[in-house]
């Protein structure tokens, strides 16, 4: 044993920091530092404070008084928060269930040799690429009235305008579908990487056997590709759940608060009501639910 | 370098550094000029922000000493705007704002009272209450400019196309609305947003009622208001309002009535100055009488306000007390919306000789009255109820046809909370 590091008797702690700091230590905590600041000063001293929020109850031009729990027992008995919640579970599974299926299918035909296959992959990434502001305003402007885009195309076709901005179920539909088109891209981008790194010989034992091409894709394609959707699905509920472009730029939440999701509740408590505390305890209930969701769905990965 | 050499060029690096700041110090002070941040909302149509940028920048060229910069706000979001500027920090010198927002913002310690610039000026010459609607544990918090009021139009054209009278009562106006729907054309229109939330204040204030009870209780589902709500879910359920009312904005509204889509429009006093070629083609229905007899409107005072984190308040009252005297381009050349506030204003040709403004002056203002209808006074959960969205969707589930007692306990709840916070 070296006599540099043989302390005997010397302190554990002692002997690990010298470890620590030795220049193979140094070096990645150094260039880590800044990234480890920025982290905490844009995430860590904000989630901090938000949750401190969320136990007072002033508002963010002036600071309330500690309220214990409260503001989280109003929440829980407030009809708004369970619709909020209600709308937020309809908007984030139809969304995956929609945007999975959809990118699944389009990296599948990616994949095959089809002419203008390089154009198709830059055009159908488009929808994740233009900012919100502009393609939720452009969808807004097709959908908005009667002599909407979309309402031409109807009575052209002899059917009858809908009022999709007016009708609370209407307005439902239309922020889910806005938000699958905008989701898609990037599921058909990771489905189509999950897909290429398949080993093509499972493929070439499963035509041996004798297998369909339904049975090759369920027993060889899916399992292969089970782990990546997991986690796909994992990251699509966490940004739908968060999502606060689409409700909010297309209906303001509305009408009627038909598509007002628990990130718009919170805007409405912090800002609209001038109420910090409600506000916050919004945003950390939908953190707690959405952490259970990810450790559900981990404990999932790693049982398969 | 020897050490001789070295600290004999410290010392010159020194001795420059002194200079260098001695000369900035001594800068003559006729340089150095007072920036004022001025928010203002918009308070008509493109036109408007640039009258009142020119109305700055005359400023700025007679008073070289201060610079005033002058930002446009919109609407949308006004309240969060507001508040997250002065949470962070970031508050403008002074600004204008909704009707009650000086009073809210004052409660939260971000205002500053301008007691002392009212008193230099001749109070009576502000309208009728305007002053006192600014006033508020025991200071001035704002300075009143314009006045808002809520007024129904209506189009010529198409009413006497359809052989329809001008509507004197509520009965009237739904069968007059019941007449003019057909061919994808409505009675009314209205929208979603806060002119839309409107009709529920003008049509409450109307029939006696509006939020709150003689006592200052919530009374959203107090008899008189519930009769306005039902006169407002009776267009609805008659088909007489265009259906694309609960998603539409104030300005998808204004456009469905000029084009002539429409019979009816709640909106602010000037519409018909902003209405282009349709101008003479809008008339304006003399206020309806509701079922009990009553008439009413509602109406706000507009105003200027100064923060408490402005730098310069003397150079920002001194601002304000200016633009408060100077504000008449705002209305010939920028088309505000609003009447004004200062009678030494409305007495201008530009407003005496325009008959709708001066019938508007003389017929809705004497009824108009401020969302504390019944209650009186002003107090900070006004400019809440006015930037929250619960009247909102209030008036979208109406427009959208909803039964309105379900709507109705929602948005009584609401604001009881409100108040009770």
């Amino acid at each position: 044993m070296s006599t540099a590091l043989d302390r005997s008797g010397a302190p554990a702690w002692r002997d690990r920091a010298r470890q620590m700091a030795a220049p193979e230590f140094v070096t990645p905590a150094v260039l880590l530092a800044p990234s480890i600041v920025l982290l905490l000063v844009v995430v860590a001293f904000p989630m901090v404070q938000g949750l401190y929020f969320s136990f007072t109850n002033g508002s963010l031009m002036k600071p309330g008084a500690l309220v214990g729990l409260s503001n989280y027992a109003k929440l829980l008995a407030t009809p708004a928060f369970w619709h909020s919640l209600q709308f937020s579970a309809v908007f984030a599974l139809c969304n995956i269930v929609g945007c999975y299926l959809l990118g699944l299918g389009l990296a599948l035909m990616m994949q095959m040799d089809i002419p203008g296959r390089g154009i198709f992959r830059v055009l159908l990434l488009l929808p994740w690429i233009v900012p919100s502001l502009v393609s939720i305003v452009a969808w807004r402007w097709m959908v908005a009235d009667d002599k909407a885009l979309f309402n031409q195309v109807i009575t052209l076709f002899g059917g009858k305008p809908i009022y999709f901005l007016s009708d609370s179920t209407w307005a439902v539909t239309v922020v889910i579908l806005i938000k699958i088109w905008r989701s898609f891209p990037f599921m058909m981008l990771s489905l189509l990487a999950a897909l290429q790194s398949i080993d093509r010989s499972l493929y070439e034992a499963a035509a041996i056997d004798g297998a369909t091409r339904w049975q090759s894709f369920w027993n060889v394609t899916v399992p292969q590709i089970k782990n990546i959707s997991i986690v796909l699905c994992l990251l699509m509920t966490i940004w739908t759940v968060n999502d606060f472009d689409t409700p909010w730029l297309l209906a303001q939440g509305g009408p009627a608060n038909a598509t007002e999701n628990l990130v718009v509740l919170a805007y409405r408590y912090t800002f609209a009501r001038n109420d910090v505390g409600m506000g916050a305890a919004t945003s950390f209930i939908t953190l707690f639910i959405l952490m259970a969701l990810v450790f559900f769905l981990l404990r999932l990965q790693r049982r398969t | 370098m020897s050490k001789t050499t070295a600290k004999r060029a410290r010392h010159a690096w020194l001795l420059a550094t002194a200079a260098a700041t001695m000369a900035l110090s001594l800068t003559p002070a006729s340089a150095q000029s007072v920036t004022l941040d001025f928010w203002d909302m918009m308070w008509g149509g493109a036109e408007y922000p640039v009258a009142a940028q020119a109305l700055v920048d005359r400023y700025n060229a007679e008073h070289p000493d201060v610079k005033v910069v002058y930002r446009s706000v919109p609407w949308t979001n006004w309240y969060e705007t507001f508040v997250t500027a002065i949470a962070s920090g970031s508050a403008p010198d002074l600004s204008t704002g909704a009707g009650f927002q000086a009073v809210q913002l004052y409660d939260q310690g971000a205002i500053l009272p301008i007691d002392d610039l009212v008193a230099g000026m001749d109070q009576n010459d502000f309208v009728p209450g305007a002053l006192d609607a600014l006033k508020y544990d025991g200071h001035y918090v704002g300075l009143p400019w314009a006045v808002d009021v809520r007024v129904l139009f209506y189009r010529k054209d198409v009413l006497e196309a359809a052989g329809v009278a001008v509507p004197t009562t509520w009965q009237d106006m739904r069968d007059a609305a019941k007449a003019l729907t057909k061919d994808d054309h409505y009675g009314l229109v209205s929208s979603g947003d806060p002119g839309g939330m409107h009709w529920i204040l003008t049509s409450a204030i109307n029939n006696g009622g509006g939020l709150f009870d003689d006592a200052g209780k919530a009374a959203i589902t107090g008899e008189r208001s519930m009769e306005a709500l039902q006169f407002l879910a009776d267009f609805a359920a008659d088909g007489t309002v265009n259906p694309a009312s609960a998603g539409y904005v104030n300005d998808d509204a204004r456009g469905a009535f000029f084009r002539g889509e429409a019979g009816f429009l709640l909106n602010g006093p000037l519409l018909p100055d902003q209405a282009g070629d349709v101008k003479d083609q809008i008339g304006i229905v003399p206020p309806l009488k509701g079922p009990h007899g009553d008439v009413g409107t509602v109406y706000w005072v507009n105003n200027v306000m100064v923060y408490n984190q402005t730098e310069h308040p003397k150079e920002t009252m001194e601002f304000l007390a200016w633009w408060s005297d100077n504000a008449l381009t705002l209305w010939t050349d920028g088309h505000s919306g609003n009447l004004p506030a200062r009678k030494s204003i409305a007495s201008n040709p530009y407003f005496q000789d325009n008959a709708n403004v001066k019938y508007i002056m003389d017929t809705y203002l004497p009824i108009a009255k401020t969302m504390a209808a019944t209650v009186g006074g002003t107090f900070p959960a006004l400019n809440e109820i006015d930037g929250d969205g619960f009247l909102m969707s209030l008036m979208q589930a109406i427009w959208q046809g909803q039964p309105i007692d379900g709507p109705a306990a929602t948005a009584q709840a609401h604001l009881e909370e409100i108040l009770a916070n």
